[in-house]
């Protein structure tokens, strides 16, 4: 046999509960996020028990699935050791352009086709991204705060903030396809729309690509280490150049989605929204400085934040609290996460 | 023996090629050149590998050896000169041609993607070639399994899954250094590189590593070791290179020559194996340690120090030595019993509790636990005593720091072009002299030395020594804990065996037979006495 054994790294037997429990939700970060999640759903609906709705439970699933898309974006370029700020206002870009052009020329386009269109713009401005990533050997964050200001900059002096109100309508009755209808007993009824399925699908097939992959595996191995993974052979550029265009193609999807649910939508909308991003995928346990993170722990983490800046308000508390309590939550998350990486 | 496919050619291959020279090696490199900046570190080197054959590159810190491994493995450019596979004149070799022609290499910094589990950092370079680098593919994770409980295996590491999923950062260094190698003999590999691949294993786990070299060699592939630890090369045997300042001086069969005669080789002077010890220890105990335990590591350890006295630890992985020296230094502290230094009983739960207390440490992984890498060199020496540095107004004096800095640099004999680099540009064993200098900054009373020449050359070993001589003489206590058994016997008065976290055998180190010593370490009853 060997001398090696694993209780003494791990710290072994007669630990005392709490550490146990501690150490279970380092190892799996998303137990953590989920444990808040159940948290503050206990919290909010014993002091207000008209939480507990069906219809509730839906306003959270439709209003995580632009978020949703976005965070799983930016988890996949974390995972690559980067950051992306640039989401939102290429996802307002997309929306725009997509929204005013097939309006204006094709308003006949099916929603399959509309999506895969917004999809390869965003693409195409994420590969951007990446070149100048690769190019530039700038701090990713840099440069795409500065993709985020050029996009922005164009918008405003070609649309200024106004609001489209000619929408494609394959995007709007897109926006109204019902999965699910469930009465509740007071007569109203609660719907769950199709588009959530997307984030589904989008969380599936970047699980996929993650777990089941080599670029994925490539994606964590330069996250881990850029140096140590061009030793052994992996392409960092190539790696770059996905990660971005990934989150690219998501943030075009998200642009679509956004209006086709809200119907009336403007391109400066999802700005500003960068930040709640970051913060769902910390809280779903992805290390901020790179090679870490899953597609479930960004999942829900993307819910949690939801979760407070929409019911929070049911329990009474003032609104101006949610960031407080997000605030709260990420310090805690950072505090029990920043022991995982050493010993 | 010739029911697979690819075995009986290589060793067919290995046959003709001890016969005749007539045949192409498998790795020709010739005239190789490489600077840094103003550092010429290879100035023309020829190097010929043949299949089934095995290699021992030696020199002292800083000739050049792991240069010419990169260049030789693709991760480093070289500035001039050619290379040929099998023959093939490559024009330019990176990182995943050089794996796909056979070459795989354990580096010094072993290279292991820390937030990967130990199954992928062993067995994912093998669907990456088979892929040709491209990344567009699904995993074969039933293939991936089945490499890596094969490569574990066979360096003796668990195949359970914990063990497998766990993240490479977590293990300790000597479990990554054998995951490094057990990445190195996963796939078919035609020439086996090991930078230092020893410097944190026991020796048991080394006489493993030498079964593995045997069963390499013996199915043709050919094996690259750097090294400074003679002994095993005597014992391995084969062809031996010796480089000095970026040219290779000498090359031959180990068999046809003496130690002395390749460390003369090495240094260009004659290094004699001599008890360095001489100086008279105090009277007066300088530290007392009693009783002291921490829960999974070790129990019960007690020991003193007197003043100028030095002693050994020593023992395998699992003997808690490792633990101890991180105890004694307030990195892992002890959860029982007492430390009583100079009469002042002590309680060291942070690093920086024993940095105020004087005791000194130099851990044993400098690239983990020891060292910024990417920090200039003088930074990483005065990094213990920023505060001393301070001038009047609160900042850290630059003039101070420099001084401080220039003057352990040459006690140590570094070699260092300027202060100012990163010490990360500096060669590993001139690494682990800023490791010792940064220890002696806070002028310890006791100066606790984990490894002290790992990875450090025959001359440089000897450098040390005598430091470490003469701070002792100056009436410092000082402990060194490490595996390396020469290096105990030449400079302990007493050497403490612990097995299973406990003090078994306490010697003293005059007259004592390393081969003693060595069954002390390994016996597995624990019926050992203490003096
Ligand atoms: N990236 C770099 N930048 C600047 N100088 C470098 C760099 N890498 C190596 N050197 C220099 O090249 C020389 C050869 O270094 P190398 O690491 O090959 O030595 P080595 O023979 O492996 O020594 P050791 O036995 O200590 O590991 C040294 O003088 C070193 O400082
Ligand atoms: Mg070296």
């Amino acid at each position: 046999m060997s001398d090696f054994t694993l209780d003494g790294i791990n710290g072994g037997k007669g630990e005392s509960q709490i550490s146990r429990i501690a150490s279970w939700m380092i190892r799996y970060p998303p137990i953590f996020t989920l444990l808040l999640i159940v948290i503050v759903c206990v919290v909010i609906g014993t002091i207000s028990p008209e939480f507990w709705q069906i219809s509730n439970i839906f306003d959270i699933a439709r209003a995580s699935v632009v978020t949703g898309l976005f965070g799983l974006g930016f988890l996949v370029v974390l995972a690559a050791g980067g950051i992306d700020m640039s989401f939102a206002a290429i996802a307002g870009l997309m929306m725009y352009w997509i929204t005013t052009a097939v309006a204006a020329y094709a308003p006949w386009m099916p929603i399959p086709a509309i999506i895969l269109l917004a999809a390869l713009g965003g693409m195409v401005i994420g590969i951007g991204n990446g070149l100048l990533v690769h190019a530039l050997k700038a701090p990713a964050m840099i440069v795409t705060i500065g993709t985020q200001y050029v996009i922005h900059g164009f918008l405003l002096t070609f649309i200024g903030t106004e609001l489209f109100v000619n929408i494609p309508l394959s995007m709007e009755n897109f926006g109204k396809v019902e999965l699910m209808r469930v009465g509740a007993q007071s007569g109203s009824i609660a719907i769950l729309p199709a588009y959530v399925l997307v984030l589904v699908v989008a969380a599936v097939v970047t699980w996929w690509i993650l777990n089941r992959t080599l670029m994925g595996r490539a994606i964590f191995a330069v996250g881990g280490s850029a140096d140590i993974a061009e030793r052994l052979g992996y392409d960092h550029r190539k790696v770059q150049m996905f990660v971005f265009a990934y989150a690219g193609l998501l943030a075009g999807i998200a642009g679509v989605i956004h209006v086709a649910s809200n119907r009336l939508a403007n391109p400066f909308d999802l700005s500003g929204n960068e930040l709640n991003v970051i913060a769902a995928v910390v809280l779903g346990g992805a290390r901020i400085t790179g090679g870490g993170g899953t597609v479930i722990g960004a999942v829900l983490g993307v819910i949690l934040i939801t979760l407070i800046d929409n019911v929070l308000i049911l329990a009474g508390i003032p609104s101006t609290w949610q960031t407080f309590v997000i605030g709260c939550f990420i310090i805690l998350a950072g505090a029990l996460f920043a022991n995982s990486s050493n010993r | 023996m010739n029911s697979i496919g690819t075995i009986p050619k290589f060793s067919q291959a290995a046959d003709e090629a001890s016969q005749s020279d007539i045949d192409t090696p498998f790795l020709e490199v010739r005239g190789i050149h490489k600077r840094f900046g103003g550092v010429h570190a290879l100035r023309g080197v020829d190097l010929c590998i043949n299949p089934g054959q095995i290699y021992h590159l030696m020199g002292e810190n800083g000739c050049g050896k792991s240069t010419l491994i990169k260049i030789i493995s693709g991760a480093q450019p070289a500035d001039e000169g050619e290379i040929r596979i099998n023959g093939e004149p490559v024009t330019s070799l990176d990182p995943l041609g050089a794996l796909r022609a056979g070459i795989e290499t354990v580096y010094q910094d072993l290279s292991l993607l820390p937030n990967l589990s130990v199954t992928e950092n062993i067995a994912l370079s093998e669907q990456l070639v088979a892929a040709d680098g491209k990344l567009a593919r699904s995993l074969d994770l039933g293939k991936l399994t089945e490499t890596a409980t094969r490569a574990l295996k066979s360096v003796n590491l668990p195949t359970d899954k914990r063990f497998c999923s766990t993240e490479v950062a977590k293990l300790p260094i000597a479990t990554r250094q054998l995951v490094a190698i057990a990445r190195a003999i996963a796939s078919d590999a035609r020439l086996v590189i090991m930078d230092e691949p020893t410097a944190a294993l026991t020796k048991r786990e080394v006489d493993n590593l030498i079964e593995i070299v045997d069963q390499l060699r013996s199915r043709g592939v050919a094996v690259l070791f750097v090294t400074h630890k003679l002994d095993e090369v005597m014992s391995i045997g084969g062809h031996f290179i010796i480089m000095r300042d970026g040219e290779k001086v000498q090359e031959g069969d180990v068999a046809d020559y003496q130690k002395t005669d390749l460390s003369f080789w090495m240094t260009g002077r004659k290094i004699d194996v001599v008890r360095y010890r001489t100086t008279e220890i105090g009277a007066e105990n300088l530290l007392v340690v009693e009783g002291l335990k921490r829960r999974n590591a070790f129990a019960d350890v007690s020991f003193s120090l007197a003043h100028g006295e030095i002693v050994g630890v020593t023992g395998l992985l699992d003997s808690g030595r490792n633990e101890l020296a991180r105890a004694l230094a307030g990195v892992e502290p002890a959860d029982g019993g007492s430390i009583v230094l100079d009469g002042k009983s002590l309680h060291l739960r942070r690093p920086v509790d024993a940095i105020n207390e004087q005791i000194g440490y130099v851990p044993e992984d400098r690239l983990s636990e020891g060292l910024f890498l990417a920090k200039p060199i003088q930074s990483n020496i005065v990094a213990q005593i920023l505060d001393d540095l301070r001038d009047k107004f609160g900042m850290i004096s630059k003039i101070r720091s420099r001084k401080m800095a220039e003057r352990l640099v040459k006690d140590l004999q570094i070699v260092v072009a300027d202060l100012n680099n990163p010490v990360q540009s500096l060669s590993g064993g001139n690494q682990q002299r800023v490791l010792i200098g940064r220890g002696l900054t806070i002028a310890p009373k006791v100066f606790v030395l984990h490894g002290p020449t790992v990875g450090v050359d025959v001359g440089s070993k000897d450098t040390i020594f005598r430091i470490i001589q003469k701070l002792s003489s100056q009436g410092m206590g000082v402990i060194i804990v490490s595996d390396d058994l020469p290096e105990l016997l030449q400079n302990c008065d007493r050497i403490i065996v612990m097995r299973r976290g406990r003090i078994v055998e306490t010697f003293n180190a005059e007259n004592l037979e390393e081969n003693t010593l060595y069954q002390a370490m390994v016996a597995e009853n624990s019926t050992g006495k203490q003096s």
